[in-house]
């Protein structure tokens, strides 16, 4: 900022960023104002400000530039109607079935009640083979992420970098540990946005002593559910903890007693205090 | 815990028949007006999210692949949009984020730049000077040769507060910097043009 030549100045002439953020209306009124009144006695500001402004509408016009193909918008809603249109199925055919339910012959409620029974007995196994599932889901995740090819979509060892990756990301939030707060040895490498069992799920990669770490977050009202998670699959260690939110599943080869401090830090990590 | 989104047919029907009805009727309306309320909100910003897209990726399929990816994000997390906030700024963020994750984006968020550290600027604060004149500024292709010129992360902080007319706050948002930063950035993406331009005063550009 230059120091006032005119003393009779309300106030001094205007810096750059004072002289942008005044043609953006970004000031506090009282400054604005202090300004109007400096413009009203001082040529050269208000012929700065004059220039500003059509700077700001050039910039408008030519920032403008890029229109989007003519077929562009046709091909989004075409694919925005297909991807609501998979959130509108189960509804639909849940009451289509369910009007055609009253309808059905007093019968067939016999067959149906025998079909419940099969149901609830599928449902059971289901729930058996899902953890299995999910066991070689995690694993699957993790080992893609030991490849050499692959490259963390955030890469940061700041807990302050990667937190805020995941906002508008994920329809949750965490915390992560401090590094001093962290098990000896053991740092953070970066972070993925991933799914687990079709749920939205933050993939935190640490090393301890050279081994690599993977750290699901998962909602805990939402998340898959892994009551009888293996501890381990194919030598590698399956740690799971929960708190009130979220579900915290480590997958690594190192040693379960270095992974169980990891979990039990990202645990302490979400508690209030 | 009586969701019927949760249950198996079977189930649904052992519930009261007028909550089967309400409850199936809500579900399906909910989702119906959700997707329109979407829908209603975001494609007016298609072109601006192209042409932003455009400005990030400098490629036409990446672009829209962009902007697509940016819909369908959008979509997925409209529950978690407040309303009564910014929505330009709340799609405009997912935008950005989503550039972030993309190839480009990534090799972009690598470099480093200068210009948020005061101490690293080589400008000094200008105060008015003859050369302050008045410019006529209607050649856009020198004005597109200068934005082409700019850092990125200027040119992105200027092009949402001019050509999108959106907020310092909520650029500060979109960004994840302080507004401070923010302020700075545009401020000094103006002058930098302003000395590309240089060349071109006193002849009609």
């Amino acid at each position: 900022m230059n120091p006032t030549p005119h003393t009779a100045q309300a106030t001094e002439h205007l810096g750059p960023d004072k002289l942008s953020a005044f043609i953006d209306g970004e000031l506090p009124s009282v400054e604005q104002l202090g300004i109007e009144r400096h413009l009203t006695t001082c040529h050269a500001c208000t012929l700065r400000v004059l220039s500003a402004v059509q700077l700001k509408a050039a910039t408008a016009r030519a920032g403008h530039r890029f229109a989007p193909p003519p077929d562009a918008l046709a091909r989004l809603t075409a694919r925005l109607h297909s991807e609501h249109a998979q959130t509108k199925v189960k509804p639909q055919v849940e009451t289509k079935k369910n009007a055609r339910i009253y309808s059905i012959h007093p019968a067939i409620w016999a067959a149906l009640a025998a079909t419940i029974v099969l149901t609830i007995s599928l449902l059971g196994w289901r729930q058996l083979h899902q953890t299995n599932t999910l066991a070689a889901e995690l694993l699957d995740q993790h080992l893609a992420t030991l490849s050499s090819g692959a490259t963390p979509q955030v890469i940061s060892t700041d807990r302050h970098t990667v937190k805020p990756w995941f906002q508008g990301r994920l329809p949750f939030s965490f915390n992560l540990p401090d590094a001093t707060a962290l098990p000896p040895d053991t740092t953070l490498k970066g972070a993925d946005l991933t799914y687990l069992s079709g749920q939205p799920a933050a993939l935190l990669l640490f090393t301890i002593h050279k081994h690599e770490v993977s750290v699901f977050l998962t909602q805990r009202a939402t998340g898959p559910a892994l009551t009888t998670l293996p501890g381990n699959r194919a030598g590698f260690t399956l740690q799971t903890a929960t708190t009130p939110d979220l579900r915290i599943i480590a997958v690594s080869d190192v040693n379960p007693a270095d992974l169980d401090l990891l979990v039990a830090s990202m645990v302490h990590a979400q508690s209030p205090t | 815990m009586l969701n019927s989104q949760c249950l198996p047919i079977y189930a649904l029907s052992l519930l009261p028949r007028n909550l089967r009805h309400t409850e199936a009727f809500r579900t399906m309306s909910s989702v119906t007006t959700r997707g329109a309320d979407f829908e209603h909100l975001a494609l007016p910003l298609f072109d601006s999210l192209y042409n932003h897209a455009f400005w990030l990726t400098r490629n036409q399929v990446e672009a829209e692949d962009l902007v697509q990816e940016t819909f369908s994000k959008a979509l997925r997390a409209f529950d978690t949009f407040q309303s009564g906030t910014n929505f330009k700024a709340w799609i405009f963020r997912i935008l950005r984020n989503t550039f972030l994750t993309t190839r480009t984006g990534i090799a972009a968020s690598r470099t480093v730049f200068l210009e948020d550290r005061p101490d690293a600027l080589d400008t000094p604060a200008a105060g008015p000077t003859p050369e302050d004149t008045l410019i006529r500024l209607d050649n856009q292709a020198a004005l597109h040769a200068a934005l082409e010129q700019l850092q990125p992360s200027l040119r992105e902080a200027l092009l949402l507060c001019d050509v999108e007319e959106i907020k310092y706050k909520d650029i500060a948002t979109i960004l994840d910097v302080p507004i401070g930063t923010v302020m700075s950035r545009i401020s000094r993406a103006r002058r930098t043009l302003r000395q590309l331009l240089q060349p071109h005063l006193g002849e009609s550009i």
